[in-house]
């Protein structure tokens, strides 16, 4: 019986004639680097098993492997494995070239009790590696598929980092403190209350009761047929305080997937694949996925709790007010 | 749409964007399995595929921490964006990484040289070696 790894090294071993030209470019860029096609192959193999494959029964086609190996940005890769392997002309490259970078990075993210320069000095020793297993260093560099560049990965590093110093000299603190504490954080806005006037007396508490449970059933249930891609947009946009032009920057790539998710059926998309990502685009996304969400619940409300057209727009103003009470709609996220 | 139409659009944006900015997750950092560095910034970037994408954004739909920490990273990337890549000078000489990496671990750890810098190559440890004959 094959197992899994032997299924992995065959499909590895029909991609070969493309990692070796992978190789051959990189090689001739940095010949000092030392790297072995070996183990280039291995890390490029890790990658793969690690992003394509989902289980012995969900391997990717050879053309998936394919497409994999030549969108990875091969020159980062190859700086990170010599790095990963102590190589000195690597490191002094990476150094030369990185440095600054990170040092802007986590002066502009390090708050005032966190020194810039102590998270630099941590992340340096992080990515060469004090700690030998089986003879070999850890190098954080060995975590480096190249599916990103190499500075959106420092970048990633070094918020972590600071997380993780955070933590250590706080001993207890929430989540939101942490994560609030670096980085440019974002203000939870609250639910302005409104006025409704007169009509508030005329619905009584058990009416009330009845309309914000169907309302968050409802709304639950809404939110939860939503796909995925469509919840995430929501929770950027609501819950994180994104702005347009910053979910426009994570579905600017051509190749991006929340960019084909949004516009699979697109007949501008199909006219011209790669064009700019708008804010006034991002915002259609968001109409649509208002428009979904608001025909599921009104649809829900009618067929499950029986409301009538009146009733649905109370429940909608309603809900509007209870919004001030944190307490009632907690959690829709994470139960959905 | 008619007005009563763009009337129930608008309050259930109100409602959903309430209700959203509201929410929390109980997903605890230490408990939770969550993305690691790599898929993280491949995400950001818009560098995974349809295939490769699809459970991130399940598990970034679940995980508030992974979600705020993606948030940060699209901000931080626009926000460095603009910032030119410095090419490196040709007539600077190389640092040995080994001096810079010692004098880090030392600083950390208060150890020498020797003790926490092991990795040095063939050539260089048989130059010190005769050197030291010498």
């Amino acid at each position: 019986m094959t197992t899994f790894e032997e299924k992995l090294q065959e499909l590895i071993e029909q991609c070969r004639e493309t990692i070796e030209s992978v190789y051959s470019e990189c090689n001739a860029n940095a010949p000092n680097f030392g790297v072995s096609q070996e183990d280039f192959t291995g890390s490029i193999s890790g990658s793969v098993s690690r992003f394509l494959c989902r289980g012995e029964e969900d391997l990717p086609s050879v053309s998936e492997v394919r497409e994999f190996i030549e969108s990875i940005k091969s020159d980062d890769l190859f700086l990170a494995i010599a790095c990963a392997h102590g190589n000195e002309r690597a490191w002094w490259e990476f150094d030369h070239q990185h440095r600054g970078y990170l040092e802007r990075i986590s002066r502009h993210l390090a708050s005032t009790d966190l020194s810039a320069q102590e998270v630099i000095d941590h992340v340096y020793v992080e990515l060469y590696g004090t700690r030998v297993v089986d003879g070999v260093r850890m190098s954080k560099f060995a975590t480096y598929s190249g599916k990103g560049s190499i500075r959106g990965w420092l970048r990633t590093v070094i918020w972590h980092a600071l997380v993780d110093f955070h933590r250590a000299s706080h001993d207890e603190v929430s989540l939101d403190g942490m994560t609030e504490n670096v980085g440019e954080g974002y203000t939870h806005s609250t639910f302005k209350n409104q006025d409704l006037g007169g009509e508030d007396q005329m619905i009584d508490r058990l009416s009330h009761e009845k309309y914000k449970k169907a309302t968050l059933e409802s709304i639950r249930s809404a939110f939860a047929s939503l796909d995925d891609h469509e919840k995430l947009l929501l929770l950027y946009y609501h819950s994180e305080g994104l702005k347009l032009r910053e979910i426009a920057r994570l579905a600017e790539a051509p190749a991006s997937p929340l960019r084909d998710w949004f516009q699979r059926r697109s007949k501008a998309r199909e006219k011209n694949p790669s064009a700019r990502i708008h804010e006034s685009t991002i915002m259609r996304w968001l109409d649509k996925t208002y428009s979904i969400v608001m025909e599921r619940f009104c649809e829900r409300l009618t067929s499950v709790h029986s409301l009538g057209e009146k009733e649905i727009d109370i429940c909608l103003e309603l809900a509007t007010r209870d919004l001030a009470d944190p307490d009632v709609y907690k959690n829709l996220a994470s139960n959905a | 749409m008619n007005n009563k139409g763009n009337n129930r659009e608008e309050l259930i944006r109100e409602v959903l964007g309430g209700i959203l900015r509201q929410s929390t997750s109980s997903v605890a950092f230490e408990d939770a399995d969550h993305l690691d560095n790599d898929v993280m910034a491949a995400f950001v970037e818009g560098n995974l595929s349809e295939r490769e994408a699809k459970p991130v954004t399940t598990h970034l739909v679940d995980c508030s921490f992974c979600r705020h920490k993606s948030a940060e990273l699209v901000r931080l990337d626009l926000r460095f964006a603009e910032e030119q890549i410095e090419a490196p000078s040709a007539d600077s000489e190389p640092a040995k990484v080994s001096d810079v990496l010692s004098g880090i671990l030392g600083k950390i750890f208060g150890a020498g040289e020797g003790a926490v810098f092991a990795h040095q190559d063939d050539e260089a440890v048989e130059k010190k070696e005769k050197d030291e004959e010498e």
